[in-house]
């Protein structure tokens, strides 16, 4: 399952530093692009703005398949204040930029699936793929605005996982 | 060792494509879709002559030929089973309203509704066209050269029809695509304009010609090609024409396996029919979206690896490493 969640992330993570080189953020003293896995990181205090935080959620199995089928669901978090150039007047189209990327970067709906456990990543023999995100309400608080997406992750149990 | 090979459980596909090309219906020959070399074409681009007509949905395919038993012995029981007759209808929802999806959800000749001339009586269905423009030399699928006084005439987000000039011919008309049977000559010079596929919507007007948003679905404009302006599309209840295509729907499958279904002969077995779906399920008296229906007779073909009488093939093609 693990390499599921990891093919997932860095799939998005590949196709976001395509579609918005400029969403960065530095982290651990490096910078990459703003897109992080919750679970993976250091406690937040509160989530960072103006990157998407991966959050795994809920977990089924089916396992009368040919191959155990994992069904994960991912919540895609994301909250911006706006541009300082701007007093945060634009916070409503720099959540609506976020918004597109997200569709953006869950096109097309299915990765190869990879070890990332290992160095360089290996290939699998199957295929991570996903059903189109549901989004929640804008929630605004104060000059925050956030919303997320839930998307289902869908993958393979392979020999040796 | 890392696993070579994984068990691969029932496709998981999300929707399906669709892909007509024309049968010559002169010579009653369909187009050929050879898994063995085309099936691993890009979904967006297939293999001329298919086009490419997107997603469908609510796709249904249902076999419809009769088995008979072969009894014998008393008290009779059965030998074997026998097949009456071949027959299968297919039928789905196209996504959205062009020339194409809308010619074939009807089963009569689909028409272009030709830019009138200032004079004309007014008809259901157009009446005397503008004068056709003829087209230059050199013109190619995506770009028609003409006079310029001509293309002073059209302006970008004009949509155009282009083909030859009507001249007392009867039987099939249009090609590749056939648009209508004539059982008798027509005194109208615009008739194949009216009726032919080479449709696009002009993108950009320059003194040399129309450059076209996309190509013309017959290619380059042959030698005295004519173009006119067209206003929109009409179809009708009645008449005698039957369209005929071959279609192939693909599903690609989560893990990259395909299943196609490949129909050599579909004839469209409805009248025009429309569907709607409400945008917001919880408010139904709300926007909803039409939708073109489809619905399809496949008429047989001989196999010539056997000679024997089919009218639909699906193959499959597996994910990598899956086991077969």
């Amino acid at each position: 399952m693990q390499n599921a969640k990891d093919s997932f992330y860095m799939a998005l993570r590949t196709r976001l530093a395509t579609i918005n080189p400029d969403r960065t953020i530095l982290l651990r003293g490096v910078a990459r692009p703003g897109i992080l896995v919750e679970e993976a990181e250091a406690p937040f205090s509160q989530l960072p703005n103006d990157v998407f935080v991966l959050r795994w959620l809920g977990l089924c199995t089916d396992l009368d398949l040919a191959s155990t089928m994992t069904a994960e669901e991912c919540e895609i978090a994301y909250q911006t204040c706006g541009t300082q150039s701007y007093g945060g007047l634009d916070r409503g189209r720099a959540l609506s930029e976020m918004d597109e990327e997200l569709v953006s970067m869950l096109q097309p709906y299915y990765t190869s699936k990879l070890n990332y456990a290992v160095q360089p990543a290996a290939a699998m023999l199957t295929q991570v793929f996903w059903d189109e995100p549901g989004f929640t309400p804008i929630v605004a608080q104060k000059d925050r605005l956030s919303r997320s997406a839930k998307v289902m992750v869908y993958g393979y149990q392979e020999q040796g996982e | 060792m890392a696993a070579s090979w994984f068990s691969a459980p029932a496709p998981v596909t999300r929707r399906v494509r669709a892909y007509f090309a024309p049968v010559n219906r002169t010579a009653q020959t369909p187009v050929v879709f050879d898994p063995t070399e085309q099936s691993g074409f890009a979904l967006d681009s297939p293999p001329a002559p298919w086009i490419n007509l997107g997603w469908i949905q609510a796709f249904n395919r249902r076999p419809a030929s009769k088995t008979a038993a072969v009894l014998t012995g008393v008290p009779a029981g059965i030998t074997e089973q026998v097949r009456e007759t071949v027959e299968a209808q297919v039928s789905f929802e196209f996504l959205s309203w062009t020339k194409l999806t809308m010619a074939l959800a009807t089963n009569s000749q689909h028409m272009n509704l030709l830019a009138r001339a200032s004079s004309a009586e007014t008809v259901a269905d157009g009446g005397a066209a503008a004068t056709a423009v003829n087209v230059q030399s050199g013109s190619t699928a995506s770009m028609v050269l003409l006079a310029a006084a001509d293309a002073a005439k059209f302006t970008a987000g004009s949509m155009i029809a282009v083909d030859a000039d009507y001249t007392g011919q009867t039987g099939y008309v249009g090609a590749p695509i056939s648009g209508a049977y004539l059982r008798q000559a027509l005194t109208d010079v615009d008739y194949i304009r009216r009726v032919t596929f080479n449709v696009a919507l002009v993108s950009q007007v320059s003194a040399s010609g129309l450059t076209l948003a996309e190509p013309l679905p017959g290619g380059a404009p042959a030698v005295g090609n004519k173009l006119q302006a067209l206003a929109g599309f009409v179809d009708r209840e009645g008449g005698s024409f039957y369209h005929e295509w071959s279609a192939l729907f693909v599903m690609q499958g989560s893990q990259g396996e395909r299943i196609f279904y490949y129909y050599p002969r579909l004839q469209s077995m409805s009248s025009a029919e429309e569907a709607t779906a409400p945008l917001d399920t919880n408010h139904k008296g709300g926007h909803a979206r039409v939708l073109l229906k489809g619905q399809f007779l496949a008429l047989p073909v001989i196999d010539p690896l056997d000679g024997e009488r089919v009218v639909c093939y699906r193959s499959f093609r597996p994910a990598a490493n899956a086991l077969i």
